[in-house]
Order: C-alpha cells, then structure tokens, then sequence
C-alpha cells in the first residue's frame, strides 16, 4: 500500500529548481564552481523499473571501506551492505540457537564434530568483478582478520577458532579449540567474507591504505559505486546477486554532522533515513512531518555509572566505593524511572528504558523479571548510617571519621544525555547526603581517565555486541584490565556467567543469565541508568522496513519504494 | 627589494617553522589517545592499540618523531591519517578547494554587502535608516554564525524550500546533471553557509565602512566636489567612497585567516566536506598527522597571505623597504 500523501508536492519540489538568489557576485566564484563542478566524475546508477533510492544520514564519514579495519559507524554500515558474511544473524539475534540462522555466503553448513563446522558455499555467490566466491576466500579472510599486522578490531572475537580450512573450492571447515554454543556465530558475524583474488598481493599491514579500501569490491546485495569524502558514499543494487535482486537501486549515504541539520534534512526531503534520533525535540520535529514516520526498535546501548572499586589508578580500595554497602545505598537512592522520564519524555516508559543490568533490550537475554536493588531512599539512609556516614555539622553531606560522603563523576561532554541525567542523579544523592561532584571531560580525555581507572565513578556507555559474553567483558574478573574499568570482581559472578555462556540453549541460559545479573545488581558495582530508546526515522515512502538493532540496514535489501509512491531520485 | 624580499621569506619560513614545532609539541602533550574515538562502541584491546601505535611510530621518544616528521615534511610527505588510513595530502586535498570555494564566496559576499551598507549608513548618518541598518550589523556581529546558520537553514531550507540544507551538492543527482547543472547545483548548496559567514564577517566590514565613509565625507575634498556642484551621488561614490576604501582593504587581508578557520562551525552545520570539518574530526581522534597538517596548511596561507600583503604596501611605499 502506498502510504504517501504528499508524494506529489514533494516531487514537483524536486523536479523543479527552486529560486537562487544572485548570490555569488564574482565571476571568480563562478569561475571556482565550475571547475569544482568540472572535477566531479559523472557515472552512478539510475533508477530502474524496479526499486528506489534510499539517502541515509550520516553524523561522520566512514573511515575505511575495509570491513577488518574500519572503526566508524558508517564504514559498518557501508562495507555491511558490499560484503556479505557466510551466514546471518536470526532477526531476534539470538546468537546460541543455530536453526535461526539464515544462509548467506554459504548455502548451509553442518558438524563433523562439536568442535568443526562445515561451510557449503552458494556456487551462485559472485564478486562483483564477475569472480566466484570461493572456499579460499573464506580461508583468506579468517587470516586476514585475526593478523596482527591487519590490527582488525574483530580479532580478538576469533579467538576461539583454531583455523580456517579449505575442503574443496566450495567447502570451508572451521576448527574450534573448544565446544561452545555460540560456535557458528563467531564463525559468520564478525567476519565478511573477502576477496583474495584482489588482495592477496597487498602486504598485510597495507591493506586498510590501499586503494582497496577506498573502492571495494565484495559480494552483498550492494555494490560500490563512489565515495566523496566527507560528503557522501553510493551504492548501487548488484542486480544479478545470487540471493535476489534488492529492492532498492541505490543507497546513499549523506554526511551531515550537525543533529538538528539532518532533521531538516529528512525534514526538507534531502533524505530518508537515519538510525537513531537521540535527542527528544528532533523526534518531535519529525513526528509533526508529514512524509517521515519513526521507527522504534530495541535499543543495544546502555548507559551506567560505573563505581571505581579500586583505589586511583587502579591500587587499593576505593574509600567510598570498595564498600558494597556504600554502594547498594547510592543504587537505592537513584530513581532511574524518573531520570529516564526527564530525559525522554513522551518517547519513555517501554520496560527496557530502564535497564536491568548491563545488557540492553537487543540482546537475547534481556527479561524484565531480573531482580533489581529498589528506589527506596529510607533504605538507602538506613544503610549508610548503619555504616557509619551521618551528617553530624548539618551540612547536608555525610562524614565518616571526618571523611566527606562526597565524590567525582566523571562525563564525556559529547552526550548531553548523560550530562542531563548526571544532574537529576546529583540531585537524588544530594537528598540522602551523598555529594557527587560532576567532571565534565572531552571524550578523549573522558576514556583515557576510565581506562586508567583514575576516577572514582565515571558515567560510561555501551553499545553492545549481539552475543551477551560481553556482561561477562564489562564485569567479569577478566575483564579488569579492559573493559571493566570499575575492577569489579567476583567469583559468583563470574561462574554464573561462565556457565550460561557455556550453556547450548536459550531456555536452558537464561535462568543461568538471570542469576549472573541479579548477582552483579546485589554487589551494585554499577547503577544501570538508562537504556536510549532507539528510535530510527524513516521515509513513509519506504516499504519493507524492518530494523534489526544489532545492525540497522541489515534487511535493507528487503526495502523497496512501490512504483506509485516513487519521487524524482527514485527513477 | 630583493634583500627585502629575501627578508619577508626568511621570516615567513621562520613562523611556519614554529607553527610546525609548536603545534606538533601540543597535540603530544594534550591528553587523550589516539585510536581509543569509538570506545563505547567497541572496545579497542590494549594489544591493537600498541600494535597501531607501533606502526605509526608513536612508541618512539617525542624527540625522535620530531625529527621523523619533519624529515617527511621536507620531502612533502604529511604522513598518514591514523583514523583514515589514507596520506594526510589526500585528506587535505579533497577538503582544501572546498573550503577554499566556501571562504571565497563568504570573503566577496561580505564586502559586498558590508560596503553597500556602510555607504548607506553613511549617507543617511543619525536617521531611522542608519540606526537599523547599524542594529542588524551589531545582531549579526553578535551572533554565534552556528546559531545563525541553524535559523538560515530552517528558514529557507525547512520552512521555504528555497535553498538546500546540507551538503555540497546533491548526491542522488550527481549521475544525471551536465557540468553546468552540477555548477548550478553546487552554487544552490553554497548559498546558505556562505551567506552565513558573509552576514557575520559583513556586519564588521559594515561598522568599520561606516565610520570610514562618514569621515571621508566630511573631508575638504568632497566638500570641495560638492561646492564644484556635484550631484550627491557622485560625490557619494566617485570621491567619498574612494577614499573610504583603504581601511576596507586593510581588513580584506586579514579577514581571509579568520574566513578560513571561522567556518569550522558553520562547515559541521552545514555539512560542508572542508577543512574546518577535517579539523574538528581530527581533534577529536586525537589524528596528530592531520591536526599538525591543518595547522601547517593554515600557517603558510596566514605566512603567504602576510608576505603578499608586505609586497605590495612596500611594492606601493619604498621607504617600507627599508
């Protein structure tokens, strides 16, 4: 059905060029455009009989188009849709129960053993050079991600699987050094498969600087088209891909850094689509647009202020903090429903808005039944007199042997959710007598501070990988000199946490999550704040969308634009 | 003026030697760490960011990098973006033109309008006409240029649809549109971010114009032109405006360091892909290649453009060559 009902305005205002002011006054300045114009090479994909164009906003270029190397959000976006993986994730992204899988690269794939998973390539999968996809490929590229020299960020991810070999040319065996439930997907999310045809000669630690990396050639549903820095990126539908045409001709993405700037883009119909639109009066501007609808789909981030349990730097214990009670009475005294209320406004009051734990509503083990420390700020004071911190000179702060109840939380100053939430939270603890002190930092210094654990709490952010190993990264005993950059450790914890990773099922895992996350909420190493409702806007024009939050253009190839709704970029 | 010569390039040479030495110390010393800009989007192991410190020569003394770098740098070679895995020249070549096209288009917009509107204000000094004109010049003197590129862009491109809101050019276009219809496209695009630079930079020229032309006008020369029986007009911009120029030009000159690095802003608002953008991402990843080279870049413009204007004033006055 076409729901458009301003179709026809919108194209006429494409179609026709609207009024420019004589504002260059220079024949010097025309002179500059035209040869800036001149630069510009022509080529692109048109639109076909078939499809649409889809124009994405982007805050930030992408990096690389080398899927081992790129660290910027549009780099995945892009290299998401010109590679394909061996196979994909389940829309609900459960990562343990491998019958959800869907075929990509390979066709299907089987066990000789629980330690081997055996890949049958599609033998229709081609690059888009014309070449086929093959068993070798797969086995290149497993080398190329886990090599130190290539530095990929997906490395360490690949740490459990021996080795890549090739059976025949369309049959890949991956060797595990361990049974484990989430085999296949290690096995195919992390990696795209690459083609080593093309980049076999490139020395390994050149190969996010070649001109590979800038023009890639791969085998998903997208083809490269061209990229202008910092401006924007194209795609154009490969039409004889071996999985089905997509139903869009083209993608598009456009730069636009500034938040308020790609809301009147999508606004102004310069664009279709953006992933999140984090702040509450940008949704609000959209909403009240007639052609742009906003989707809601289960966020993957969470935002939590993580208490340095460890003395700075990472020595000792933390006066404050190395005292659970200490703790659990700061946890209590936070009303997070309300913070996430004040933040969000009309678009809160979902259940995952407020996390149980560090995981996120995205994740397969996401349930509401987890057990949480309650808002009771009578228990809360309760607590902490009971361990001796009272306001004996009535400056409304705490003491304990002359020690002030008081701290420092330190904020990157890039998130004005987290600065806003810092202040409602400031106020909460101020009511049972706990001074916290806000430290706003740019994001750099932010994350070198946490990283080296110099701080006493510190208002981190996570977007979270589809599997739920990364609760045990966060605050696992392993993770102490990585991620977990509060130091908390237990065995509890992490045995729990062990064993339902280590467990084949969902149904059988999650009882086994359950309690690995009611134990870390007992010990309160964190208070869990806020969830970002993820809301991605939309063109009404667009049909088939589906959103699946671990990587939001996963099913782009399944958008399309129906003929009758279609505006001028369309055809 | 050869020997004056030789002595403005020595110390042209000089300044950009120290904006080299100083901005490579302070990137060094500001904290923060490279590789670690997507932390909470996935974390970076510790190992791969030794390893990339490594290939980038980071574990090296300061010292060492230093004299590394500037070895580079004699040979023309701005070394490697560590976020773009791409030769800085590249970056900045793809950014420079287009920062180039926007200053140029904010640089010739606000002169325009800046004297247009001082003549005017001085030819209606103490009416309705002046105060206003002199109150929109002090608003737009005062205003954030973001600010005023955000309300430009709701106005005309949300509200109006007369202009674009973002980018360059329209990517969705590219394939289908002659040179001159890309020409056409681009110059669409240019309007609110330049008129945006050129309101702020315009309301300066305006005041300093004013004040110019007022005096001017009250010279024996034009009191003579008038005596002559000129009419008004005449007078106005034959001999008052002449006159008025030179404080003008004066700001010309130094107006085009501060269009380059004043559009850093208005580039993100905007989505301009110049060098204000390079820079501000560049900071922000702790990319000291880039940042050095931005600074580098900028030194010598600032260096040439103060050479240039040397020249000239002493090419005009010889008792400056001395």
């Amino acid at each position: 059905m076409t729901d458009h009902p301003t179709a026809l305005p919108r194209a006429a205002r494409e179609r026709a060029a609207p009024p420019c002011p004589a504002l260059v006054p220079a024949a010097l300045a025309l002179a500059a455009l035209l040869l800036a114009a001149c630069a510009e090479r022509g080529g692109g994909g048109g639109a076909g009989a078939a499809g649409g164009t889809l124009i994405v906003v982007t805050a930030g270029d992408a990096d690389v188009l080398f899927h081992p190397s790129g660290a910027a959000t549009t780099s995945a976006d892009v290299a998401g849709l010109i590679f394909s993986r061996l196979a994909e994730l389940p829309f609900d992204a459960n990562t343990v129960d491998e019958a959800g899988f869907r075929p990509g690269v390979a066709r299907s794939w089987e066990r000789d053993d629980s330690t081997t998973i055996v890949f049958h390539l599609d033998p229709r999968a081609r690059w888009h050079d014309g070449a086929p996809v093959r068993a070798a490929d797969v086995a290149f590229s497993f080398e190329v991600y886990r090599d130190p020299a290539v530095g990929s960020r997906f490395g360490p991810n690949l740490a459990a699987i021996d080795s890549v070999t090739v059976r025949d040319s369309l049959t890949a065996v991956y060797h595990f050094a361990r049974r484990y439930p989430e085999q296949l997907y290690d096995a195919t999310y992390h990696t795209k498969v690459l083609p080593r045809h093309l980049l076999d000669s490139i020395p390994r630690s050149r190969l996010a600087a070649s001109a590979f990396a800038r023009s890639p050639v791969g085998s998903g549903p997208f083809r490269f088209v061209r990229w202008d820095a910092g401006a924007s990126i194209e795609v154009a539908a490969d039409t004889g891909h071996f999985l089905g045409r997509p139903g869009l001709d083209r993608v598009i993405w456009r730069i636009v850094p500034d938040p308020a700037a790609a809301a009147s883009a999508l606004v102004a119909g310069e664009a279709d689509a953006v992933e999140i639109v984090p702040q509450a009066e940008q949704r609000a501007r959209l909403r009240a647009a007639l052609d742009i609808r906003l989707v809601r789909y289960p966020s993957n981030g969470v935002a939590y202020i993580a208490f340095n349990l460890r003395g700075r730097g990472g020595r000792g214990a933390h006066p404050l903090f190395g005292d659970r009670d200490v703790r659990r009475a700061l946890a209590m005294a936070i009303d997070r429903a309300t913070v996430v209320r004040s933040l969000f406004g009309a678009d809160s009051g979902a259940a995952g808005d407020v996390p149980i734990g560090p995981t996120a509503q995205a994740q397969w083990i996401w349930s509401d039944s987890v057990r949480q420390l309650p808002f009771d700020t009578a228990g809360a004071r309760r607590l902490l007199e009971s361990r001796g911190w009272r306001d004996a000179n009535g400056d409304g702060v705490r003491e304990r042997n002359g020690v002030p109840l008081r701290f420092e939380l330190l904020l990157p100053t890039t998130s004005r959710a987290r600065n806003d939430a810092a202040i409602i939270v400031q106020a909460q603890l101020r009511a049972i007598g706990a001074d916290m002190r806000l430290l706003p930092l740019e994001f750099a210094l932010f994350e070198q501070r946490s990283a080296r654990k110099d701080f006493d709490a510190a208002f981190q952010s996570r977007t979270l990988d589809a599997s739920p190993a990364s609760v045990l990264q966060l605050f696992g005993s392993e993770g102490v000199r990585q991620s977990n950059y509060g130091s908390y450790e237990s065995a509890a914890f992490d045995s729990l946490a062990r064993r339902a990773i280590a467990t084949p099922t969902r149904a059988a895992a999650l009882p086994l999550w359950r309690a690995a996350l009611e134990t870390l909420n007992d010990d309160a190493p964190a208070v869990f704040v806020f969830s970002p409702p993820f809301y991605a806007a939309v063109h009404r024009r667009l049909e088939g969308v589906r959103i699946r939050p671990d990587e939001w253009l996963a099913t782009v190839a399944e958008w399309h634009v129906p003929p009758g709704a279609r505006i001028q970029r369309d055809r | 003026m050869l020997r004056y010569l030789a002595r403005r390039l020595a110390l042209a040479l000089a300044t950009t030697a120290a904006v080299v030495t100083i901005t490579f110390a302070l990137v060094r010393a500001a904290p923060g760490e490279p590789f670690t800009a997507g932390a909470e989007e996935h974390f970076v192991p510790p190992e791969t960011v030794a390893r990339l410190r490594e290939r980038f020569g980071l574990d090296r003394p300061v010292g060492a990098q230093f004299v590394r770098y500037v070895a580079n740098l004699a040979r023309g070679d701005l070394g490697e973006s560590f976020a773009r895995h791409r030769p800085v020249a590249d970056v900045l070549r793809d950014a420079l033109p287009n920062t180039a096209l926007l200053g140029l288009a904010a640089f010739l917009l606000s002169f325009a309008l800046g004297l247009l509107v001082g003549v005017v204000q001085a030819a209606r000094a103490g009416t309705w006409t002046d105060a206003a004109l002199g109150g929109a010049a002090l608003a737009f003197y005062s205003v954030p240029a973001f600010w005023l590129g955000l309300v430009l862009l709701l106005v005309f491109g949300e509200w109006l649809h007369w202009l674009p809101v973002a980018g360059m050019a329209d990517p969705a276009l590219r394939g289908s549109l002659s040179a001159a219809g890309r020409a056409l496209d681009v110059a669409r695009h240019l309007v609110l971010p330049a008129l945006t630079l050129a309101l702020v930079n315009g309301a300066v020229v305006a005041r300093l114009h004013r004040a110019a032309m007022i005096e001017a006008l009250g010279a024996d020369f034009v009191r003579a032109a008038r005596a002559r029986g000129l009419g008004e007009g005449r007078v106005l911009l034959r001999h008052a405006l002449r006159s008025a120029l030179a404080p003008a030009v004066t700001l010309a000159g130094l107006s085009v360091p501060a269009l380059l690095t004043g559009s850093v802003l208005v580039e993100s608002v905007f989505g301009w892909p110049g060098m204000g953008r390079v820079a501000y991402e560049a900071i922000f990843a702790r990319d000291y290649n880039v940042i050095t080279a931005v600074a580098v870049v900028s030194g010598v413009l600032v260096a040439l453009g103060n050479l240039a204007a040397d020249l000239g004033v002493a090419a005009a006055d010889p008792r400056v060559r001395r």
